[in-house]
């Protein structure tokens, strides 16, 4: 059996927690521009993005001797919720023998949780299962660390990027941990790091900060976003972003009395302009544009897939929204042929209207 | 010597260039078409600009804007390089300094700009849709055998009222060849036409946003009266037209490259005419480094390499 799963940010914890108990993996690939070839080739066309890019991904991995995949399901009506399903289908269609463990969120079915689990955990036991998911947990949450530094720094980096070469490193150096003495080891040698990283010196007030905020694939996979936390920086912006592995993994899998919930925070914040969940992250999306407006952010990217429901849903609550809470908003919905100098001239407009608007506000 | 500022606003079907005074006022100008070959075309650009200019200008501040902008302000040694949204608001403001709302229709895409208190608010760009841009109507005026410029004049003398669905070109062509099968005049199906692109354009790009007066509309497709009557019906207001309302990005840019110099007292980058002599080699290679296969564009002087882009992961165009 060889394990494989979706590519999404960073794949180093599904990695390290499949390895940790004890299965064979096949990691996959960053989505390239062949692999979304693929994938769209053996998608339906109506079909939103990720499930394009991920049917890729799952193909090339199939292909690197993977015969078990593990993803995530969806919970709401929104279609990413049958994507297991239908990339089963297809791909048994195209010949392959592959199965699928759908992980649905813990407390919405404890049963169907519990049975996937089983089959992951078969040959370890109880004590070492706790370990290891304590390990990645902590790991995960070291890494997201170190990327909110990251995010920072890059807006005024000297060296053109050495940030992004930095957490190359960290990350592969946590690839390496095996338990928690070495944990505290690296963290310190990461923080060495990322310490180490000359910037310029800009003064608060110019200092710009930008949240990004959408569905969660496209959110989270550079490699299908035009790279915009770099091209962020690039004009000198600071950026976060709404979703971050380590909160998911709160969400999903630590048991409600264990946790601070960022997750049902941000979805309150949503409440007034979405009163119910409606799938995908579209109610998440405008609970962290209140965040991000309530933290002191200074402007808000929406990344939607093209043919997203929910996040076209948010899409048409954004501009009320934006006048409202006098936060501005830029939409952009991403597809496998997004036009990146159209994208970038939007990007460079959007961050230009933020630094007239806060140079004002100093003026007067 | 009377000094000038050089802006250049380069796309994929188009090049403006023009030539402000201090001023702005606007010395030279030249529109033409680029036809997917920036570099030569800004090249000719250039010496027309220099035989205009006959010894007794010089250049002091040089911007570039529209999708070729990086490329060719490499080229002349731009002192701004801007995006269309900020280089087009600047030019409307030199016209009318209180404008709220810009219309801008080019041929290829189209841009809706919020503006208040002289500072840009909000913006929206199509670039998909060719039914809220001009290439919809040059498209149904060779189907019709109307000449684009002759399309505002009949559009003026329709005497009914025909709706067209206008949310997609397919659906537009069709619907047109039915209304015209009904007995509808041309001058009629033109202002229909007109029509359906302004209510396309509105909604497409206007949605969710509020629209407030004044108005101005600009672009290469304002110069078709049948479309500027067409907003004016449809948002019950007055539309201004700008005297140079094609060249606009390019003016923008102008400006912005002026008030760049004055403002850092710098001098400018501008490389001189001799650019115009010199050789841009513009190649591209396919990458071989990871399963991305970008498609890598380099351009050389010289034999010697002055810059590179289209690499996804920045290993070529990190390497200046
Ligand atoms: S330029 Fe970079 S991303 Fe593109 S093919 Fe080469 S190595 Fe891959």
């Amino acid at each position: 059996m060889k394990m494989t799963f979706p590519h999404m940010g960073n794949p180093i914890i599904y990695k390290k927690l499949i390895e940790l108990l004890g299965h064979e993996i096949v990691c996959p690939n960053k989505p390239t521009k062949k692999t979304i070839e693929l994938g769209v080739k053996h998608s339906p066309e109506f079909a939103c993005f990720p499930m394009k890019a991920i049917m890729g991904t799952y193909i090339e991995s199939l292909e690197r001797g993977a015969d078990v995949i593990v993803t995530s399901g969806g919970h709401g009506p929104c279609r990413a919720g049958f994507y297991g399903e239908v990339h089963k289908k297809i791909l048994n269609n195209m010949g392959y023998d592959v199965e699928f463990i759908v992980f649905d969120s813990i407390h919405k079915d404890f049963k169907g949780f519990m049975k996937n689990m089983m089959k992951l955990v078969k040959h370890s036991s109880l004590l070492k299962v706790y370990k290891s998911f304590r390990l990645v947990y902590k790991i995960t949450k070291d890494i997201d660390y170190f990327e909110k530094i990251i995010q920072t720094k890059r807006a005024y980096e000297i060296n053109k990027g050495e940030c992004s070469k930095a957490l190359q490193e960290i990350i592969s150096l946590y690839d390496k941990v095996q338990d928690h003495k070495e944990l505290e080891k690296i963290k310190k040698t990461s923080e060495y790091i990322v310490d180490n990283i000359p910037i310029k010196y800009v003064e608060e007030d110019h200092k710009i900060r930008i949240g990004i905020v959408g569905e969660i694939y496209v959110v989270m996979e550079s490699s299908v976003n035009m790279k915009i936390e770099e091209v962020l920086a690039s004009l000198g912006c600071e950026v976060r972003r709404s979703h971050y592995l380590s909160d998911w993994a709160e969400h999903n899998i630590v048991p409600k009395i264990f946790r601070h919930d960022r997750e049902e925070e941000i979805l309150k914040k949503g409440e007034p302009y979405i009163e119910v969940q409606i799938g995908g992250h579209a109610k998440e999306t405008l609970g962290h544009i209140v965040d991000y407006k309530e933290k002191g952010l200074d402007g808000i990217i929406h990344l939607l897939p093209f043919g997203c429901l929910p996040e076209l849903v948010s899409q048409s609550i954004i501009p009320r929204m934006s006048r409202e809470i006098d936060m501005p908003i830029l939409s952009i919905a991403l597809d496998e042929q997004s036009g990146l100098s159209n994208n970038l001239t939007r990007i460079e407009a959007f961050v230009d209207i933020i630094k007239t608007k806060k140079k004002r506000k100093i003026v007067s | 010597m009377k000094k000038v500022y050089l802006g250049v606003d380069i796309g994929s079907v188009s090049i403006n260039l023009v030539a402000i005074d201090y001023n702005n006022e606007i010395i030279f100008k030249e529109y033409s078409r680029s036809n997917g070959q920036p570099l030569i075309s800004t090249k000719k650009a250039l010496l027309n600009l220099k035989d205009k200019l006959d010894g007794n200008y010089e250049i002091c501040g040089v911007g570039t804007t529209g999708s070729g902008r990086q490329l060719i302000g490499m080229m002349l040694g731009a002192d701004v390089v801007k995006n269309e949204i900020t280089a087009h608001a600047t030019a409307t403001m030199n016209y009318v300094k209180d404008a709220r709302t810009i219309f801008e229709i080019g041929g290829q895409d189209s841009k809706m700009i919020f503006l208040k208190d002289g500072f840009i608010t909000d913006f929206a760009m199509n670039t998909v849709c060719a039914a809220g841009t001009g290439s919809f109507l040059d498209h149904q005026a060779e189907r019709l055998g109307v000449p684009i410029e002759e399309f505002g004049d009949h559009a003026r003398k329709a005497n009914r009222n025909v709706r067209i669905a206008g949310r997609c070109t397919v659906f537009a062509e069709s619907d047109m060849i039915s209304k015209q099968q009904f007995g509808f005049s041309k001058e009629d199906i033109i202002n229909g036409l007109c029509e359906a692109l302004v209510r396309n354009y509105l909604s497409n790009l206007g949605r969710g946003k509020k629209l407030e007066p004044p108005y101005v509309f600009q672009g290469g497709v304002a110069a078709n009266n049948g479309i500027k009557d067409a907003f004016e019906r449809e948002l019950g207001a007055k539309v201004f037209v700008p005297e140079n309302f094609h060249v606009m990005g390019a003016l923008g840019v102008a400006i912005l490259a002026k008030e760049f110099i004055y403002e850092t007292k710098r001098k400018t980058n501008f490389r001189g005419f001799e650019t115009a002599n010199i050789d841009f080699v513009p190649t591209t290679f396919e990458c071989s480094g990871c399963s991305n296969v970008c498609e890598v564009i380099k351009v050389e002087v010289n034999k010697e390499v002055v810059a590179m882009w289209g690499d996804k992961c920045g290993k070529w165009t990190n390497s200046f």
